[in-house]
């Protein structure tokens, strides 16, 4: 598995590394050698992949131990003390898949919006941006409430799917956030039912999975250049 | 090593849950990594099967090694939880859901007794001084695990000697430390140490 240098001073090197994950594994290190090592396999990915293989090398070997029926309460202690996943955790996929009202909700939106899309793709003249499409939904995606259209990150459409009941004194606020951005940047404020187009200028490309959010602010907007409200509605960008 | 193919997603449906198309598609075979996956999207049921499949192994595994029945139970009521929230940190590239599982239990185990000093309290010098003492090694060669006919490691486990294969499964099943492993066998520890770290390279260079 590791590659055996022709240097043999290497080759030791992989040799140890390679016993001491075995030792981590088979579990005769002291409690003190057993953090250090996955303290080490962290940021160590020689180390990390030969516990790995020494770990599927000897899995059938559980086997020797034979099997306990659990205490008939065991099921219902572990239920009790899981809690819900945070919402970062899960992909988009997944998010998506096990949400029935989501699939319900969204579905007739999105096929509408990708045959939208579609037509638009058909009549744009050819060109190499991506195109990015991302449906903003409630936190909980019971419901689909905007359409995020983009063609570059200077032309962004926001549709709306439907209305939404502002609060006295409250607005929208649009916010854009990629992976390794720091924090949320403004697109500015939204009404409503109303489509918003933006161009902005010194918005870095598209990603992929890059977030769109509405929040609900007190009126005029943030006041911190960073969402301070609750989130409306919330999607991640799908290249198409 | 052979790379294991990432999980095969199972297309949703509307009406099922990812859970009921793994169990249509799979009756007989677990798909362990589909529903790790499925408990990092915060599906209970799929948690719920995966208990239901391993829970009696795992429990098995775990006592093995911790020796004490409502121990053990804790352990495997945090190797559930902690199943549920790093399930997003499992990585199909480098090894089995079933190898993720099972990893997962015996260290808890193993963290727990290594923390807990379930060691004999001899130190090592005064050990190593008694078995300096000793004058014939016992005549002991028989196999202490049925471990034939379980993995692909077989082949190069029948390659050792049966004192050096008890001293592996003596660690990785019954989680003995190099002292208590000593002590069963009834060999010096320093003579123990070596053997382990010597299989480990013969397993090593019989899989390469």
């Amino acid at each position: 598995m590791n590659d055996h240098s022709p240097e043999n001073a290497h080759a030791a090197a992989a040799d140890d590394i390679d016993t001491l994950a075995g030792e981590y594994v088979l579990g005769t290190l002291s409690a003190a050698e057993r953090h250090a090592v996955e303290r080490r396999a962290a940021g160590e990915p020689a180390l990390r992949e030969a516990i790995d293989a020494w770990e599927s090398r000897l899995q059938p070997y559980t086997e020797l131990a034979p099997p306990l029926t659990p205490s008939p309460g065991l099921w219902s202690r572990i239920e009790r003390s899981l809690q819900p996943v945070p919402r970062e955790h899960r992909s988009l996929w997944q998010r998506a898949w096990h949400s029935l009202p989501l699939w319900r909700g969204v579905g007739l939106a999105t096929a509408a919006a990708s045959l939208a899309l579609g037509v638009l793709l058909l009549a744009a003249p050819e060109s190499a941006a991506p195109r990015y499409l991302v449906v903003l939904t409630t936190p909980q995606h019971t419901q689909a409430g905007w359409v995020v259209q983009a063609a570059s990150a200077h032309d962004i459409a926001l549709v709306p799917l439907g209305t939404f009941e502002l609060p006295q004194g409250k607005t929208l606020e649009f916010w854009t956030k990629a992976d390794d951005w720091s924090g949320p940047v403004s697109l500015g404020l939204v009404r409503p039912g109303q489509t918003l187009h933006l161009s902005p200028e010194d918005l870095p490309p598209l990603q992929p999975n890059q977030l769109f959010e509405l929040t609900l602010e007190n009126a005029g907007g943030s006041p911190l250049g960073r969402p301070t409200g609750p989130i409306q509605f919330i999607g991640r960008a799908i290249s198409l | 090593m052979a790379r294991v193919p990432r999980a095969r997603p199972v297309a949703p449906r509307l009406g099922a849950t990812l859970v009921d198309a793994v169990k249509e598609d799979t009756l007989t075979t677990l798909d362990h990594a589909t529903l790790i996956a499925a408990c990092a999207g915060g599906d209970h049921q799929a948690l719920r099967q995966l208990y239901d499949h391993e829970g009696a192994r795992l429990l098995g595994v775990v006592q093995r090694i911790v020796g004490d029945r409502a121990l053990a139970e804790d352990i495997i009521h945090d190797t559930f939880v902690r199943v549920w929230t790093r399930a997003h940190t499992f990585d199909a590239t480098r090894g089995s859901g079933k190898t993720w599982l099972f990893s997962v239990a015996r260290h808890l185990a193993l963290n727990h007794i290594r923390g807990h000093q379930r060691e004999i309290s001899v130190d090592e010098q005064t050990a190593e001084a008694l078995d300096a003492e000793r004058t014939s090694a016992p005549a002991e060669a028989l196999d202490h695990f049925a471990w034939h006919g379980r993995g692909e490691l077989d082949r190069c486990l029948a390659a050792l000697d049966a004192d050096r294969r008890n001293c592996l499964f003596h660690a990785y099943v019954d989680g003995f430390s190099h002292q208590e492993i000593a002590t069963r066998m009834d060999r010096p520890l320093g003579t123990v140490k070596a053997w382990i770290k010597r299989s480990l390279q013969s397993l090593r260079e019989c899989l390469s």
